[in-house]
C-alpha cells in the first residue's frame, strides 16, 4: 500500500513542521522570564551612548537650535533609560534620538561617523529593549513598585515579563553576523586582499611589510573571519552550538575593538549577547553571585 | 498582535542586508551589514628599486631618497596619479639617467589590481 505509506509520511512530515513552527513561534513570542538580563542591558546601552555621544554632544558643541534640542533630547532620554524610570518609555525615546541622529544629522545633515553601523545598531537596540520587561528590574520603575506594594501589604511584583524584545535582539544579531559574512564572501576577501588593504590602510602604509607568509597567513584569517561570522549567525542562538561559539564571538569582537576603529560597536555586540542566553538562567547567575533568591515567580526546581 | 509586531519586525531586519547587499538597492532608510567593505579601497602597495653603478638592482628607501617623515603624508600612496608623482620625484631626485624600477598594486572591491610592473624603467615615462 505505497499511497497510504506516503500519505502517513506527508501527515507525519507536516505534523513535524506544524511542532517546529508552534516552539518557534513560543519561543518568539510567548515567552515569559526573568527581567533582570533586559535591565542589564538597559543599563548597558544607556552607558554605550554615554560612552559614543556625551561628550560630542555637550552644550558648547553645537548651539544650534538642533544642536540644543538633540543634546537635550539625548541626556534626558539616556538618563531615565540608565536610572530606570518610564523605562520602556525611556528606551523608545532614547532609541528615537539615535534613529534621529543616524538619519537627519548623520545622511542628512552629513555628520559623520554618525551614519556607520555602530550607531545604527545602537538605536535600534535601545527600541528592541524597549519591548521587553527593562524596567522590572535594577530600576527606579522597579523601586518605585516595590514601594507601592509595601504600602498597600501586597507582595514585590514579580522580575519578569514577556522577552519577545531580546528574540528580536537575536534575530537581529544573526542578520547581522549573517550579512557581514555574506558581504566578505567573495574572491576579494576570501584571498585576504581586503584585510590586507586595510592592514595598509590602518597601519604600514603603501609598503607591505617584508614578512614572509604574511600574505597566505591574511588569506587564513579572512576564511577564519567568514567561516566565524556565518557559525555566529546560526551557531549562537542554539545553546548546543552556543558554549563553543561564545568565546570565539567575545575574541573576535576584542580583537576588532583594539585593531580598528568600531566604536561602541564590538561594546554593544557582547553586551547584546545577554540576549542568546535563558533569561531565567542569567537570574540563576545572578542570585547566586548576589547570595540572593531568583526572582519572584520563577521555579526554583 | 506579538506575533504580527515580530513578523514585521524582523521581516525589516532581513529586507534591509537583502536589498541592498542582493538587489543593489541603495537607501537611507534600508541598513547593510557591509562593514569595512569600503576602508582601504584605493590604496597602494608599492615597492621601489634603483640599479646601482654595477648594474645590479637595490631596494630604494623612498622616505631617504626624498628626505621625508616616515610617519608623514608619503606614507600612504592613495591613487595612480599619486604613485606618478612620487615615481617623477624619485626620479628627479635620483638625477638623470636614474634606473628605477616600480612594482604597485591598487586595492579594488575586485581584490588587488597590478598598476605597475617593473618590467621598464619608470624614470624613462
Amino acid at each position: 500500500m505505497p499511497a497510504q505509506t506516503d500519505a502517513a509520511a506527508d501527515w507525519s512530515g507536516w505534523r513535524l513542521a506544524h511542532a517546529m513552527a508552534a516552539r518557534f513561534v513560543h519561543w518568539a513570542v510567548d515567552t515569559e522570564g526573568s527581567s533582570r538580563s533586559s535591565a542589564l542591558i538597559r543599563i548597558g546601552l544607556a552607558m554605550l551612548f554615554w560612552s559614543r555621544w556625551a561628550g560630542e554632544l555637550l552644550l558648547y558643541m553645537d548651539q544650534s537650535p538642533a544642536g540644543l534640542f538633540l543634546a537635550a533630547n539625548f541626556f534626558v532620554a539616556t538618563t531615565l533609560l540608565f536610572v530606570g524610570y518610564q523605562s520602556r518609555v525611556a528606551a523608545v525615546w532614547t532609541g528615537a534620538v539615535g534613529l534621529a541622529m543616524y538619519h537627519y544629522f548623520g545622511f542628512q545633515l552629513g555628520r559623520e561617523p554618525w551614519t556607520h553601523h555602530h550607531t545604527y545598531l545602537l538605536a535600534v537596540s535601545a527600541l528592541l529593549i524597549a519591548l521587553t520587561p527593562c524596567g522590572a528590574s535594577y530600576s527606579l520603575d522597579r523601586y518605585l513598585a516595590v514601594m507601592r506594594a509595601e504600602r498597600m501589604g501586597l507582595p514585590p511584583p514579580a522580575e519578569r515579563g514577556n522577552l519577545l524584545g531580546l528574540r528580536l535582539i537575536v534575530v537581529q544579531l544573526s542578520v547581522l553576523y549573517f550579512f557581514a559574512a555574506f558581504d566578505k564572501s567573495g574572491y576579494a576577501f576570501s584571498s585576504g586582499a581586503r584585510i590586507e588593504a586595510i592592514f595598509l590602510w590602518y597601519y604600514a602604509g603603501s609598503d607591505y611589510p617584508a614578512i614572509p607568509g604574511l600574505a597566505w597567513l591574511a588569506t587564513l584569517v579572512s576564511l577564519a573571519v567568514v567561516a566565524l561570522e556565518y557559525s555566529l549567525a546560526f551557531g549562537l542562538p542554539f545553546r548546543a552550538t552556543r558554549r563553543y561559539l561564545l568565546l570565539p564571538g567575545l575574541a573576535f569582537h576584542a580583537i576588532i575593538y583594539v585593531t580598528l576603529p568600531v566604536y561602541t560597536f564590538s561594546a554593544t555586540m557582547v553586551l547584546l549577547y545577554l540576549a542568546y542566553f535563558d533569561a531565567d538562567a542569567v537570574d540563576r547567575v545572578i542570585a547566586r553571585l548576589q547570595g540572593i533568591g531568583p526572582t519572584a515567580g520563577e521555579e526554583t526546581s | 498582535m506579538r506575533l504580527l509586531a515580530f513578523i514585521a519586525i524582523a521581516g525589516f531586519m532581513i529586507a534591509g542586508p537583502v536589498a541592498e547587499q542582493v538587489f543593489g538597492v541603495q537607501s537611507a532608510w534600508l541598513r547593510s551589514w557591509t562593514m569595512f567593505s569600503a576602508i582601504g579601497l584605493g590604496v597602494v602597495d608599492a615597492s621601489f628599486e634603483i640599479r646601482q653603478p654595477d648594474g645590479a638592482l637595490a631596494p630604494l628607501d623612498r622616505f631617504a631618497m626624498l628626505g621625508a617623515r616616515r610617519d608623514g603624508r608619503l606614507k600612504w600612496i592613495d591613487s595612480g596619479e599619486e604613485l606618478a608623482l612620487v615615481i617623477k620625484r624619485l626620479c628627479t631626485a635620483a638625477g638623470q639617467g636614474a634606473d628605477i624600477r616600480v612594482r604597485a598594486r591598487q586595492a579594488t572591491r575586485g581584490g588587488w589590481q597590478i598598476i605597475h610592473t617593473d618590467t621598464e624603467n619608470a624614470c624613462a615615462d
